[in-house]
Parts: C-alpha cells; sequence; structure tokens
C-alpha cells in the first residue's frame, strides 16, 4: 500500500508557510499573488484563467473544509482548485456563473456574524465549519462539494489530484488490467478451494 | 472511424432493409439479413466509436455523460410521474438512457445476461389478470426462444454456469464463468446462511477468449463504459464487423432519424434523418426494421404521424408507447471489516434468485426478482464519494474523508431488481414544448410504479439485508424502496401479441398494420422479467431475423 501520509513540502505548501517566500519571487499585484500562493499546491507560479484570484481563494478555502488537510492530503494538497479553475472555464463552463453569483451569496452575512471578517477565508477554520453548518443545505454548498469531489477524483489531467493522490488515499490503483484475487475475501475463497475445504 | 463501410448505397434507389438503431437488436438484425445477402442501410444517430476510442475518465463519461445522448440541458427529455402534470426537464441525466453510438446500450451494459424462465412467458396465466393493468402472456413460449438463447450464448459471446432454478438450456455455456469476486463471496455466504442458494453471474463479457476476441483483462470499467478491449459482448464488438465484412451492411453513423415515411399504399417508402452535418436525408427502403430502444422506438411512431396514420405509425391499437416498464429496483450498501477491492473485475460475478424470482401469492402482491452482488457505486471514485455515501453519515469534513479512505475498498452493494407491471399510465410520448439537439419534438417519459412493484423490491430488500448481515458486514445502509425516475432498460412501449387490438406487432416483429415494418427491441417485450432484460432483446433479434429472412425470401413483405 503506497503511502497516505502528507510529505512535509505538501503540508506546508497546504498550510501557506511558503507564502511570504512566493510572495516575493511575483512580480504582481499583493492581492493576486497572495491568492496564488495560498492555492499554490499544484503550481507555485500557475495563474488562474477562469476563476479571479479572490474567488479561487475563497472556493479553495471552502474545499478545504470538505476535504480537509489532516494527516492525509485534502482538496488543497490535491489542487482541486486548479480543477475548478479548468473545468469552470471548459467542460462545465455553463456553471460558471451560477457558482460566481452563488459564491458571493453564500458570503452575505459573515460579517454580521463574525466581527472583522468579511469573507468566508477570513475566518478560522472552526468559524468555517460554523458557517458552513448553518448554510449547508444551500444549493451552493451542494455545488461546492460536487465540484471537489470531482476535482479531488477525477483524472489529474483536469488540474486536480495530483500525483493521483486522492486515488492513493482511498487505495484506488487506478484504471489498468488486474489479475484475480483482488480482496481478502476472494483469496480466503480461492484458498479454501485450492485445499478442499 | 477505422472499420470502412464496403458498400455505400445511393438514397433514391430501394435497399433491401433499413435498420434503424445498431444496438442490442438492430446489431444482430443488421449483421443476419447483410449476411443473408440482404443489401442493408443502418441509420444510427450517434458516433462510431471503436475499443481504442473508449476511456476510463470518469467526469468524462459517468459525469458528463459524453457517450450517452449527453447531460439533460444538451439533449432534453422530460419526464413527470403523473398524466395530469406538466413534464421538465430533470436536472443532470435524462430519464431514459442509453448509450448513443454504433452498439448502442450493449456497450455500457454492465452484462448481467439472465435469460427468462419459463414463467415470464406465461405468467398472466399462472397468475391471473391484475385489475387495472396490462398483464398478459407472450405469444410465444420459452421453448421457442431457447435456441436463440443459445445463439446469443455462442455468437455474442456469455460466460457462466448453469444455475439450479435455470429454464433447460440445449446447449452448455460458451466458457466458465468470471472468478468469483470478494461480493459474490460475501453474497454467497450470506445467501447460504440463510437458506437461500446463490449462483455463478451469466455474464456478456468473456472469461477467455472466444470467436477472435480476447477475454476481460478486469479492468473494472464495465458499468456505463465501453471496454477497450471488446471483452463485453456488445454487437459493436461481436456483430457490427461481421455485418460490415458480409459487403452488404452499410452503417451511417451520426443519422438521426425524424420520420418513417409511406406510400400510396400505406407501406413505408423511405426513412429521413438528419446526417451527421444536419442535412435532411431519405433513404428509400423496401422495408424497414425499427430497433431504436424501447424510448426511441415509439417517440420515432409517434413522430411518423401523418393523415393515413394519425395516431402515429403502427399505432391502431393505441398501445405505441403505453406499458413502459423499467424493472424496479432497490439496493442494500454494506461495508466489511476486510478489503474487497471490487472496483477490479466485472461487476457481478454471483447472483440468487431462489424462490424469490417467481410471484407468491401469499406475499400479497404480484412480483418477483433476483439479487446481484456487486461494487455499484464503490467501482469508480467520483461516484463512490458522491453517491456511495450514507444519508446519515457525515457528508463533509474529515471524519467524511477518513471513511471515503477507508470504505472505498470495503463496500459492497445488493441489488434487488424485479418485475414491473405494464401500465397505461406509464409511458413515452411526445412533449408538446421542448425540442431535443437534432430539432425533434422531445421525448417525454411518464412513469409512476405499480403498488406492488415498489412492494416486491421492498420485500427483496429485506433478504438482501439479511444476506449481509450473515456475511457479516460491519455497516450497512439502505433508502425504502421507491418508484424510479428514470433508466436504461427501456420495456414494452410496442408490445408483441396475437390481436392487433392489444399489441404493436405480431410474433415474428412485424406491424400488424404496416406489413414492411418490423420492430424488435426492448419495446417488444409483453412483461418486464426481473431486471436483466438484454439477453432476451438479443435472442429475440435473433429470432426476428431469421423470421424476417424467411419472409422476405418468400416475398411475403
Amino acid at each position: 500500500m503506497k503511502s497516505k501520509t502528507l510529505n512535509r513540502r505538501h503540508f506546508m505548501q497546504g498550510s501557506g508557510i511558503l507564502a511570504s517566500s512566493s510572495l516575493l519571487r511575483l512580480s504582481v499585484p499583493a492581492i493576486l499573488a497572495a491568492a496564488q500562493t495560498a492555492c499554490s499546491a499544484r503550481d507555485e507560479d500557475a495563474a488562474f484563467v477562469t476563476l479571479t484570484a479572490s474567488e479561487a481563494v475563497e472556493l479553495e478555502a471552502i474545499a478545504a473544509r470538505i476535504l480537509p488537510t489532516t494527516d492525509t492530503p485534502g482538496a488543497r494538497e490535491a489542487g482541486v482548485i486548479y480543477f475548478m479553475d479548468n473545468v469552470l472555464g471548459e467542460k462545465f463552463s455553463e456553471m460558471l456563473p451560477s457558482v460566481r453569483s452563488s459564491l458571493a451569496e453564500f458570503q452575505e452575512g459573515i460579517a454580521d456574524r463574525f466581527e472583522g471578517a468579511l469573507k468566508f477565508s477570513d475566518l478560522s477554520e472552526a468559524d468555517q465549519d460554523v458557517w458552513i453548518g448553518v448554510n449547508e443545505t444551500m444549493q451552493f454548498f451542494s455545488v461546492a462539494k460536487t465540484l471537489t469531489l470531482w476535482g479531488f477524483f477525477a483524472m489529474s489531467s483536469y488540474g486536480g489530484n495530483k500525483d493521483n493522490m486522492a486515488w492513493d488515499l482511498i487505495d484506488f490503483d487506478g484504471p489498468g488490467a488486474a489479475q484475480p484475487p483482488f480482496g481478502y475475501y476472494d483469496a480466503q475463497y480461492m484458498e479454501e478451494q485450492s485445499n478442499g475445504n | 472511424m477505422a472499420i470502412e463501410n464496403k458498400v455505400v448505397y445511393p438514397l433514391d434507389e430501394a435497399v433491401d432493409f433499413v435498420v434503424i438503431g445498431s444496438g442490442s437488436a438492430g446489431g444482430i438484425i443488421a449483421k443476419e439479413l447483410s449476411t443473408n445477402g440482404f443489401s442493408v442501410v443502418v441509420l444510427e444517430q450517434g458516433p462510431f466509436r471503436e475499443a481504442k476510442d473508449f476511456t476510463h475518465d470518469e467526469l468524462d463519461v459517468n459525469v458528463d455523460d459524453s457517450i450517452g445522448g449527453g447531460r439533460a440541458a444538451d439533449n432534453i427529455q422530460t419526464f413527470r410521474d403523473d398524466e395530469s402534470k406538466v413534464a421538465k426537464v430533470k436536472p443532470g441525466r435524462n430519464p431514459a438512457r442509453y448509450y448513443e453510438g454504433v452498439g448502442g446500450a450493449s456497450v455500457h451494459f454492465t452484462a448481467n445476461f439472465w435469460r427468462f424462465r419459463e414463467i415470464d412467458f406465461k405468467e398472466r396465466s399462472a397468475v391471473g389478470s391484475i385489475e387495472g393493468t396490462n398483464f398478459a402472456d407472450w405469444p410465444i413460449t420459452y421453448g421457442e426462444l431457447e435456441p436463440y438463447y443459445t445463439k446469443v450464448d455462442w455468437d455474442i459471446g456469455v460466460s457462466g454456469a448453469p444455475g439450479p432454478f435455470d429454464s433447460p438450456r440445449s446447449k452448455p455455456f460458451p466458457m466458465p464463468p468470471i472468478p468469483i469476486k470478494s461480493s459474490g463471496v460475501l453474497l454467497k455466504k450470506g445467501a447460504e446462511a440463510i437458506g437461500l442458494t446463490p449462483q455463478a453471474a451469466p455474464l456478456a463479457i468473456l472469461s477467455q477468449p472466444h470467436n477472435g476476441r480476447p477475454g476481460c483483462i478486469n479492468c473494472g470499467y464495465c458499468l456505463g463504459y465501453g471496454c477497450e478491449v471488446g471483452a463485453k459482448s456488445s454487437t459493436l464488438a461481436a456483430m457490427i464487423p461481421h455485418a460490415i465484412a458480409s459487403g452488404n451492411c452499410e452503417i451511417r453513423a451520426g443519422c438521426a432519424v425524424y420520420k418513417l415515411e409511406t406510400g400510396a399504399d400505406g407501406k413505408i417508402s423511405e426513412v429521413q434523418y438528419l446526417d451527421s452535418n444536419g442535412n435532411q436525408r431519405s433513404q428509400k427502403a423496401r422495408a424497414a426494421v425499427l430497433s431504436a430502444n424501447g424510448a426511441e422506438t415509439p417517440r420515432l411512431l409517434l413522430l411518423s404521424e401523418s393523415s393515413r396514420y394519425p395516431d402515429g405509425l403502427a399505432n391502431s391499437s393505441g398501445f405505441v408507447g403505453k406499458n413502459l416498464m423499467m424493472n424496479a429496483h432497490t439496493n442494500v450498501q454494506a461495508v466489511f471489516e476486510h478489503q474487497l477491492n471490487d472496483y477490479k473485475g466485472v461487476q457481478v460475478t454471483q447472483i440468487v434468485h431462489d424462490h424469490l424470482y417467481e410471484s407468491d401469492p401469499t406475499r400479497g402482491y404480484y412480483g418477483g426478482g433476483g439479487f446481484t452482488a456487486r461494487p455499484l457505486m464503490s467501482a469508480t471514485p467520483i461516484w463512490y464519494s458522491l453517491a456511495g455515501q450514507r444519508p446519515d453519515g457525515p457528508q463533509w469534513g474529515a471524519e467524511f474523508k477518513d471513511r471515503l479512505a477507508h470504505n472505498f475498498t470495503r463496500q459492497m452493494a445488493v441489488v434487488a431488481s424485479g418485475t414491473n407491471l405494464p401500465l397505461d399510465r406509464n409511458n413515452i410520448t411526445i412533449d408538446p414544448t421542448h425540442k431535443d439537439k437534432y430539432g425533434r419534438p422531445s421525448l417525454r417519459m411518464t412513469y409512476r410504479e405499480h403498488q406492488d412493484d415498489i412492494a416486491n423490491v421492498a420485500y427483496m430488500q429485506g433478504f438482501a439485508e439479511q444476506m449481509m448481515e450473515a456475511a457479516g458486514a460491519v455497516e450497512q445502509w439502505s433508502s425504502p424502496a421507491k418508484s424510479g425516475t428514470g433508466g436504461g432498460h427501456l420495456l414494452g412501449t410496442c408490445r408483441m401479441g396475437d390481436d392487433p387490438e392489444t399489441s404493436v406487432v405480431d410474433r415474428y416483429h412485424r406491424s400488424h398494420d404496416v406489413s414492411n415494418l418490423f420492430i424488435c427491441d426492448g419495446s417488444s417485450l409483453v412483461s418486464s422479467g426481473r431486471g436483466q432484460p438484454t439477453m432476451t432483446i438479443m435472442a429475440l433479434a435473433f429470432r426476428a431475423a431469421e423470421h424476417i429472412t424467411a419472409a422476405a425470401n418468400n416475398n411475403e413483405i
């Protein structure tokens, strides 16, 4: 079985510790640079094509609560936001307008409830979970969850599932030929049969 | 398209047969008629993909439905559960689901290949009439169809072993069953523990090389995917190459038929379609075979209305589109201690029929069915993550992720599938408002299963739960059985029968009304069977082709 545990580099990227060094390298407006480095799992220098930098920050923050980074990788490390940027611009581009407008709607009321916060990403992880809990039945959350899971598990050519880390997480070997026995129970059965039981 | 047609027929010279649809029935009939020496044009609305064109791209195939008719938004059908309502476009998938392309649904099906049993053909006589339904016997028996089931076994390619409850077969399976998977072992264990007898699953997937095609490589992408090696016994793999090789069959892919035109004599004279460039074309023909599937076949007949046939072609009975049956089903999800890795290999290796196959009046309803053990949703990651989770469990967050990680390889399903009663209210009609991507008036499905259909699968679900419990599941869940709102089993909508007042085609699939029109596909079925109809559709197609050939040779068309 492959290791499910994050390596140190992935973990540090996910937690944003590398942000400061990236900031210095990027000769773009600070807000964009910050957004990009916050979404740095895939490629620290990659620019977003479809999403604005601030949309990407919020969507990634939401995805990271759906599939959080723990001792195993989550949406951030798998580069789910790059998947979203890709498919919302191409394969599922018809979803973009509603994702865009409902993302804004989803965040309405954050400022009233949490002092000093304007956006979802301003909240602590604990408060983010509280906010999702309150808004879990919103259509937007269902769309965000769907996009997150698509991005986590789709072939990495779509931009997420970096290095097949989502497949490794669930012990999915990926598409390909296989030889039985595949699992515990068929192996046990074959052994019993060959022993004449 | 690497397989080039060897013959191209002019539009304005009548070919012997136009076959509409190249799927489970159309692919067989095209092959049989063309190798019997008739000139055949096959009109298939989808593209001509080959084995090399199929992928394991779940986002594209499963989510975007790239090999089906596409997302509902792109190719509108409508649905309602009652005729009093205005039918609506469903989000996501269309209600009538099929593979759109050469080979039809036999390309993407799961390949469960149960024969019907003797009782399926004469159940109305055995059970009695059921008020408010069109429940009827077939005009043919199992014995009459058996030689053609055997032909499917050998010519199409079916793996399996005889089961204790099967009706008699005249010849053994051509190849042994696919080796049992963990889901099969667990179903077997659970079934035996509660006194039911499991059996090896008959599958239209080659367990070893057969007829020049390779055996299964266990990639696991069967349900909803095209087979990349040609081991799945689609008509694309097993029939179409022979049809083309005959030199008598031209496959025209990307050609969407919109009307069957009749001449002054009331017979089919030509078939009108849009070619792959969207141009209107019309192919003259001496006869037509309509095999577009149980949803598209009645739609085409209804679209082919004329002053002579104001209620649609071949519809003097009023039964075109009626009696839609999609096989009621339900499933139980179960998680086990150890890894099954059931995403590898074919979906199903063990089934249970036993006494639950037959209807039993002591249960208080009509119906019967069977069980399959399979990964179902845990076959592929995206589907699993979105649909394979218990509804009362965590839906996001660390615990959700941990469950995905732990259970994907440990989860399986037992699917209970069963009968549907044929009803007037369950039907395919033409939507008055919407149009599909070709500009044809949209298909409208109206469907709400009979209470007995639901009662049957609900009863079966209890057995599925007992089996999983007895097999040692550490966790299991299911949702209450409820009516289907769409599916790929599209049955009964142009049923066969001897009486022109209560059926659309005769026992040889000839329209009662239009003598040079033959209709053969899922629409021909009189009853639903127990959940796996394609084997019977294919057997009917071989039988139909034999009778059509004889009629043509005798100048009786």
